[in-house]
């Protein structure tokens, strides 16, 4: 039901193409109904005065002209905005009827009453007012119908609303061709229109009968709209319920004055009431849209309002500046036009703000307050103030929607993620709503909140599109950070994948090329020894070969130690105590045998041998320390020299590469290298990776 | 000697093999993994076992482990484990133990070294390779060391590798006697008793060594 009505408030901060046709387009038609009600109520009313006493009391006047211009105000209001709904027509076709029956009634009184034989067609009005009455019924009877969405509550309805117009037609017929006479005071006034004979007389129980079926079938299509209706829609037909009671309530109230023939004062106050429920029922119906934001009407009204008082005011400035100008100068001249409409134009654009600004406070404050924030919100953004993530609590707080959730889309990922970066996807159950944002035509994320109701539709979408800088900005920063996580995450891997394929390498050289060397000695010894005698002079050079095969496997000994210490297989502790024994300077070594991830250990191996290189290379210290330990969490690293001091991590030098050998696993590197006082390195690199 | 080795490499471990029997020693069994190693062990009672530290199946310290289970069953058998890396830590805990060598597997190749080393294993003696007492003393010990002499420096090396003092006299082409006095001398300066006792000799040394070297 919920997503049925949405497509109510899908006014849409983009308007559709078609309806942006249609707005461009001059809305004459509205216009024009609302000018011929307006005429003919202020026809009716003038005829009406001219009747003098055989005219109605002012007050059933005054009753008339209200429930005429209600009607025409909020139809021709919906009628401008929403072109394709019957609400609008079927409104404006209401006050069209009032308004002829209000003129035809008047005309009556002047033409037949007051001044005999004046006007023409005196029985032509005596016979719309008396005759014409169950077509507002009908027209009402349609409005009760298709409110508020403008169909029919389901097609079902199709055919009993044919029948209720079929009978409404037939009751219609058998009104205006009645022979009998007109009523009370037109008694004596013609019928103009031939009278059906008397056999047709059997239509009238079954026309009655198909007609107050109709009202009927309005009521039941209200009661089970509203039985599945909630929320907003629920309301509005609450109020659509309250006036449309008045119906039937009217309708036998006239029959009965029909059927007991009450006096002409009687009839007079139920007419009263008549007109009362027939511009009741277009007045509850505008308080339901004005108040609910049904159709969108409110941007019609705000629009109206402010361009009405500046038209005002802006013809008040030039009408002051005129006469100002006018009476100083004692004379008009061009000049004085030509300043006060130059003063009224410099006026406008400031005039117009304020006014806007008025209305908005007036008339739609939550809108009014939440883009005033956003505005706020944005220059903070600019001045630096603040960051743009911190859209999503404001977007939360100005729509007053703690569960509100901002989603940034990612085009490359194809993935929502939330301010963290990290994916999110709705939870089965999750019933909020999904609006999407929009910048440029191009989807920046959605906005992910509760349903929204009163006035906040429309509110949200402006809010939301107000605050579209700042989630974009949001959103870059987003993709950013995962971009940098993701980089992140694979240099981790590179370097970790790096350590593995130095072990195998490692392996490689001890298990297979050292092995293999040293048994190809070992079988030039067995056939040194076949020889028999060492005086040989194969046996000089078998000597003199495994000789270079000795010297080969130290080669090989050191390079693979260059790859990866095996002692690193027993611990980062005993791989330093090594790493300190090969040192050409003493090194003092502070670890405990407590393990670590196994890439870690290497990690922290090879920054401890980096910085030793350092240490004796370019610090000209005279001992070394290094000290591995863990705290809170974190294998710390350190190594510190008694050396120059003054390094500095340049392009290209070994501090360089340690830094990012640190980093590359999520550490910090601190290093501390004042001149003459020694250097000492820490690396801080996280556990848990 | 009888000499039972165990080696994953068959190349390898066939080349041991006619090293120790083309030198006249026995060779009653050669195993490709440290699994059977102990019983084997049991059942042949040889002078000597010759283990790779690396082996099947995680090539960490299988052979390491093997060597300490049959120095723990046997005290009296000599264990000489092959290393293709030099770890003074380790090498000097296993030394210490007596009856044990920690040999380069380059080592091999200097047959007439090799087998004395092994020969002084079997006998209850023991072998550290020559690369790793030369890392003990090296680095930060060398500076520790700078009161020897360089002829005495050479002699604790030698005292280190387990060599006895005539072997040391052999190998430096010096008298007994001026050894002997060397080795008093070497001992009186680093502060170790020393007694006649070639194994708590090395003990000694290889304490002090060690001791210096991880000082640091």
């Amino acid at each position: 039901m919920r997503a049925q009505y949405q497509h109510l408030f899908a006014l849409p901060w983009h308007p559709a193409p078609c309806e942006h046709r249609s707005m461009r387009r001059a809305p004459l038609l509205p216009w024009m109904l609302v000018a011929v009600a307006a005429g003919l109520m202020l026809a009716g009313a003038v005829l009406n005065a001219l009747a003098g006493a055989h005219g109605e009391p002012w007050w059933q006047s005054a009753l008339w002209v209200v429930a005429t211009l209600a009607s025409a105000g909020v139809g021709g209001l919906i009628a401008l905005r929403r072109r394709g709904h019957p609400i609008g027509w079927l409104l404006l076709v209401n006050a069209l009827l009032l308004a002829s029956a209000g003129a035809a009634e008047g005309y009556a009184q002047y033409a037949v009453l007051e001044q005999p034989g004046a006007l023409p067609g005196a029985q032509w009005a005596v016979l719309w007012d008396q005759s014409g009455w169950p077509l507002m019924f009908g027209v009402l009877t349609a409005i009760v119908f298709v409110f508020p969405d403008g169909r029919l509550p389901s097609p079902r309805y199709r055919r009993v609303a044919r029948i209720a117009a079929f009978a409404l037609a037939v009751f219609l017929v058998l009104s205006f061709l009645d022979p009998e006479p007109l009523e009370a005071p037109f008694e004596h006034v013609d019928r103009p229109l031939p009278s059906l004979p008397a056999a047709f007389a059997f239509l009238w129980p079954l026309a009655l009968l198909g007609f107050l079926s109709g009202l009927v079938a309005a009521a039941a299509s209200a009661r089970s709209r509203f039985r599945r209706a909630a929320g907003i829609e629920r309301l509005q037909l609450k109020w659509l319920a309250l006036t449309a009671a008045l119906v039937p309530v009217t309708l036998l109230i006239c029959f009965a004055s029909a059927l007991l023939a009450a006096g002409v004062e009687e009839r007079s106050a139920f007419s009263a009431l008549f007109v009362f429920m027939l511009g009741a029922i277009p007045a509850s119906i505008g308080v339901a849209v004005l108040r609910y934001r049904l159709y969108d009407i409110d941007r019609v009204i705000n629009r109206t309002l402010v361009y009405g008082a500046l038209t005002l005011l802006l013809a008040a400035t030039y009408a002051a500046t005129t006469l100002v100008l006018a009476t100083a100068l004692g004379e008009r001249s061009a000049w004085v036009t030509a300043s006060a409409t130059l003063l009224a134009a410099a006026a406008f654009r400031p005039l117009r703000g304020r006014l806007q600004d008025a209305v908005d406070r007036r008339f739609s404050r939550a809108r009014h307050d939440g883009l005033r924030r956003i505005r706020e919100f944005l220059e903070e953004l600019r001045a630096g103030l603040i960051a743009p993530e911190a859209a999503e609590p404001l977007l939360r707080d100005v729509l007053s929607d703690p569960a509100l959730e901002l989603r940034f889309w990612l085009p490359e990922s194809e993935i929502y993620v939330d301010g963290h970066g990290h994916r999110v996807s709705d939870r089965p159950g999750d019933e909020r709503v999904h609006t999407p944002v929009l910048r440029a035509g191009a989807p920046l994320g959605m906005v992910v909140h509760h349903a929204v109701d009163e006035e906040r539709p429309r509110v949200l979408r402006e809010v939301v599109e107000a605050a579209g800088l700042a989630i974009e900005i949001a959103r870059l920063r987003v993709e950013l950070r995962r971009q940098l996580e993701e980089v992140r995450a694979s240099r981790a891997r590179i370097v970790s994948a790096g350590y593995e394929e130095r072990r195998r390498i490692e392996r490689d050289l001890h298990d297979g090329a050292q092995q293999r060397m040293v048994s190809i000695g070992l079988a030039l010894r067995h056939a040194q020894h076949e020889l028999g005698s060492s005086k040989h002079p194969a046996s000089r050079i078998i000597d003199a070969t495994v000789d270079e095969i000795d010297v080969a496997l130290e080669e090989l000994r050191e390079l693979a130690r260059g790859v990866r210490p095996s002692q690193l297989d027993h611990g980062l502790a005993a791989a330093l105590r090594e790493l300190a024994a090969r040192a050409s300077l003493p090194v003092e070594v502070k670890a405990d045998g407590v393990r670590f991830p196994l890439d870690l250990e290497a990690a922290a191996y090879f920054i401890a041998t980096e910085g030793l290189t350092n240490a004796v290379k370019h610090a000209q210290a005279s001992c070394v320390r290094l000290c591995a330990e863990r705290v809170d969490g974190k294998l710390m690293v350190s190594v510190s020299d008694d050396g120059i001091g003054g390094a500095t991590a340049v392009d290209g030098s070994g501090l360089r590469g340690l830094s990012d050998r640190v980093q590359a696993h999520g550490g910090t590197l601190q290093v501390d290298s004042v001149r003459g006082h020694g250097t000492t390195l820490v690396a801080e690199l996280p556990c848990a990776s | 000697m009888r000499v039972v080795i165990a080696e994953d490499q068959a190349l390898l471990r066939e080349g041991l093999r006619s090293l120790f029997e083309d030198a006249g020693h026995e060779v009653p069994a050669a195993l490709e993994s440290a699994e059977r190693l102990l019983a084997t062990v049991r059942g042949h009672r040889p002078d000597l076992v010759v283990v790779d530290i690396r082996m099947p199946p995680t090539f960490t310290d299988e052979g390491a482990r093997a060597a300490r289970q049959i120095k723990d069953a046997h005290p009296e058998m000599g264990v000489l484990v092959l290393s293709q890396h030099i770890e003074t830590q380790y090498a000097v805990d296993l030394v210490s133990l007596g009856g044990f060598g920690y040999l380069l597997k380059g080592r091999v190749l200097r047959v007439a070294d090799f087998l004395e080393a092994a020969q002084r294993v079997a006998n209850g003696g023991s072998a550290l390779d020559p690369r790793v007492v030369a890392t003990l003393v090296s680095g930060g010990a060398r500076h520790r060391l700078g009161q020897l002499s360089e002829r005495e420096r050479e002699v604790l090396e030698l005292m280190a590798e387990g060599l006895t003092n005539s072997a040391i006299a052999t190998r430096l082409f010096l008298s007994e006697r001026t050894v002997e006095a060397h080795v008093r001398n070497v001992m009186t300066k680093l502060d170790v008793a020393h007694g006649e006792d070639a194994h708590r000799r090395v003990l000694a040394v290889l304490a002090h060594l060690r001791a210096m070297h991880t000082q640091y």
